[in-house]
């Protein structure tokens, strides 16, 4: 019986260190091109490009400096930041209130939305990016925040209606019904009894399609010349010569990506489930 | 009991937005809360996509100064014989296929390795998550400089395991290959996070009574775990092409197309075509064009994996 346990007990030990070294090994795989990233970030030019590679150096802020000042990254950042905020917020309001009527309203043709809203994924940007550019330039906003607000705004719809519909349909309707036969009327019902209790959804799609917009780069880099460019559009320009200068690059890229990785992280437990639900519910 | 009934009819009767019955004021709710995303997506949505149909009827190409002349299904006509084309599709779809199936197969078994609840796996698996939250521009530069052939890191760590630097640009097939790489990094976690819940969410009774038969761990994955993952696996995988064949922004920082078109994806071909020729009429027709191509890629693979069997019975009532 002893040996048994014991032999039992050093197997588990042998799993759990095999798990450990493949874990590890991932961890390696996706994570040593960030940190290596973040390293040339605060490089000088000479160590940057140093072959082999040096990992002891005098760190520098000399290259988010010159993103700042010469390629005009403070520009593109607030412009960023303006632009995601805004359509985020935007797409949040109008995407709810339609998820709430989807959820508890017996409408025609709803069951079709879920394959719409499937297709309209399946869109390649250039389809749309084109007809905007042309109409764009007409109505005169071609170049301003305004136009990447809407467009950003349409493109989270989706996704936020999705999802919240199914949240929306996580929350009893007798609480509900409760609230209505004491008095509440619907409007106040959806704002202070169903948003509430799906809080969790609303910080995950929150997330998620604050990211798909930050992120963007089609859009913005075709609908935007001097005024209206965003991060990534600055930074794609960086590298647009042929020899790329790295320093520079890898500090556009961290300040591009910063942003995104700590809002996600932090509301990372909302996430999961906003995520799964999303694909594996809806 | 009068009143109590009323009330419950009003309540039942605006819950259940039907209309006729004892109260007969229309409920305006569901069209107040819907109609405001509706118009939205008809104006800003819909009606660019009408236009871009339009535009693709004609010739229209600023650069070159024609001003949209009304030509028909000449664009379409040409298309058909545009080699360029045909190839950017081809490699589109093979680029999906096997971006897919190679970040398929390491999420699945990523999943089943921080399925495990040993300490310290969530601070790595949160680690493993942040691929696909980076800007994929800054994916691009990333890779673009790690992938250098004479200063990168990558061949340093090659030479670190004793293999021969890589031409990871040099030649047609290494570039593509490498591209396929920088996606797989990219967007393996998106595929994993999803298969980790589907995971989790499994009842575990199937997998005791198998532990007592004392079946062997290999034909427990393929037996019972990988039968129940399949409706997740399925609208992962699903999510994913869709993505994949509209893939742009990496790929066009790390070789704008190259070396020799070897990487010239659809999408990025297109935004040649529109944005460096300026031939916006042959080009909204090239995406229409590529917009079919993705339909009949996902209504292949929704024929071949049964997803339709899948969504009808997770179809609410």
């Amino acid at each position: 019986m002893q040996v048994n346990r014991r032999s039992v007990a050093i197997k588990r030990r042998i799993n759990a260190a095999v798990a450990y070294v493949l874990a590890l090994l991932a961890v390696a795989f996706f994570a040593l091109p960030l940190f290596w990233i973040a390293l040339s970030s605060v490089k000088s030019d000479a160590d940057v490009s140093a072959y082999p590679p040096v990992w002891f150096f005098e760190p520098t802020l000399a290259n988010f400096r010159e993103l700042f000042v010469k390629l005009n990254a403070w520009d593109a950042l607030l412009n960023s930041v303006f632009i995601v905020c805004i359509s985020t917020i935007l797409a949040m309001m109008l995407g709810t209130m339609a998820a709430y009527a989807l959820a508890r309203f017996s409408i025609r043709g709803k069951e079709s939305v879920a394959l719409q809203v499937l297709s309209i994924r399946m869109m390649p940007s250039i389809v749309s990016v084109i007809p905007l550019f042309i109409i764009a330039r007409e109505l005169g906003v071609f170049d301003t925040p305004w136009l990447l607000i809407v467009i950003y705004a349409l493109n989270g719809l989706p996704f936020v209606v999705w999802v919240m519909r199914v949240f929306i349909q996580d929350v009893p309707k007798s609480i509900e019904e409760a609230a209505m036969i004491d008095g509440c009327g619907r409007y106040e019902v959806f704002l202070r009894i169903t948003l509430p209790l799906v809080v969790p959804g609303l910080a995950a799609v929150l997330v998620i399609i604050f990211m798909f917009s930050w992120n963007e780069y089609l859009f913005a880099s075709m609908l935007t010349s001097s005024e209206a460019k965003t991060l990534p559009v600055v930074a794609a320009n960086a590298i647009k010569p042929k020899a790329i200068a790295w320093g520079l690059s890898s500090a556009a890229a961290v300040v591009m990506s910063l942003p995104v990785i700590i809002l996600v992280l932090s509301a990372q437990r909302y996430l999961v489930r906003g995520l799964t639900l999303g694909a594996v519910k809806g | 009991m009068d009143v109590r009934a009323s009330v419950d009819s009003a309540a039942g009767a605006a819950l259940s937005g039907q209309v006729g019955g004892p109260p007969k004021r229309r409920d305006w709710t569901p069209t107040v809360l819907l109609a405001p995303a509706v118009i939205y997506m008809t104006v800003v949505g819909f009606y660019p996509l009408v236009y871009s149909i339009y535009i693709s009827l004609t010739d229209y190409n600023p650069a070159q100064g024609q001003l949209g002349a009304f030509i028909g299904w000449d664009n379409y006509a040409n298309a058909v014989s545009d080699a360029q084309l045909w190839h950017s599709l081809m490699l589109m779809g093979l680029f999906t296929l096997l971006t897919v199936s190679l970040s398929l197969v390491l999420a699945i078994l990523l999943a089943l390795l921080f399925n495990k609840q040993l300490p310290g796996f969530l601070l790595l698996r949160t680690i493993v998550l942040i691929p696909m939250l980076v800007t994929p521009i800054a994916v691009g530069i990333i890779w673009r400089i790690m992938m250098n052939p004479g200063h990168g890191m990558l061949n340093f760590l090659l030479g670190f395991l004793g293999i021969d630097p890589q031409p990871w640009f040099g030649s047609r097939s290494a570039a593509f290959a490498s591209v396929l790489l920088v996606d797989v990094w990219e967007w393996t976690p998106f595929l994993f996070i999803i298969i980790l819940a589907g995971l989790r969410g499994l009842p575990t009774s199937p997998f005791e009574a198998a532990a007592i038969d004392g079946a062997s761990s290999l034909r427990i994955f393929f037996n019972i775990t990988l039968p129940m993952l399949r409706p997740v696996i399925i609208i992962a995988a699903l999510l994913r092409i869709i993505d994949a064949a509209r893939t742009y922004d990496t790929v066009f920082i790390i070789t704008r197309g190259g070396p020799d078109f070897a990487t010239d994806l659809a999408s990025i071909y297109l935004q040649r075509v529109n944005f460096q020729f300026f031939n916006l009429g042959y080009g909204s027709a090239l995406s229409w064009i590529m917009l079919l191509a993705i339909l009949i890629v996902v209504l292949f693979f929704v024929r071949w994996s049964g997803f339709l069997g899948i969504v009808s019975e997770k179809e609410p009532a």
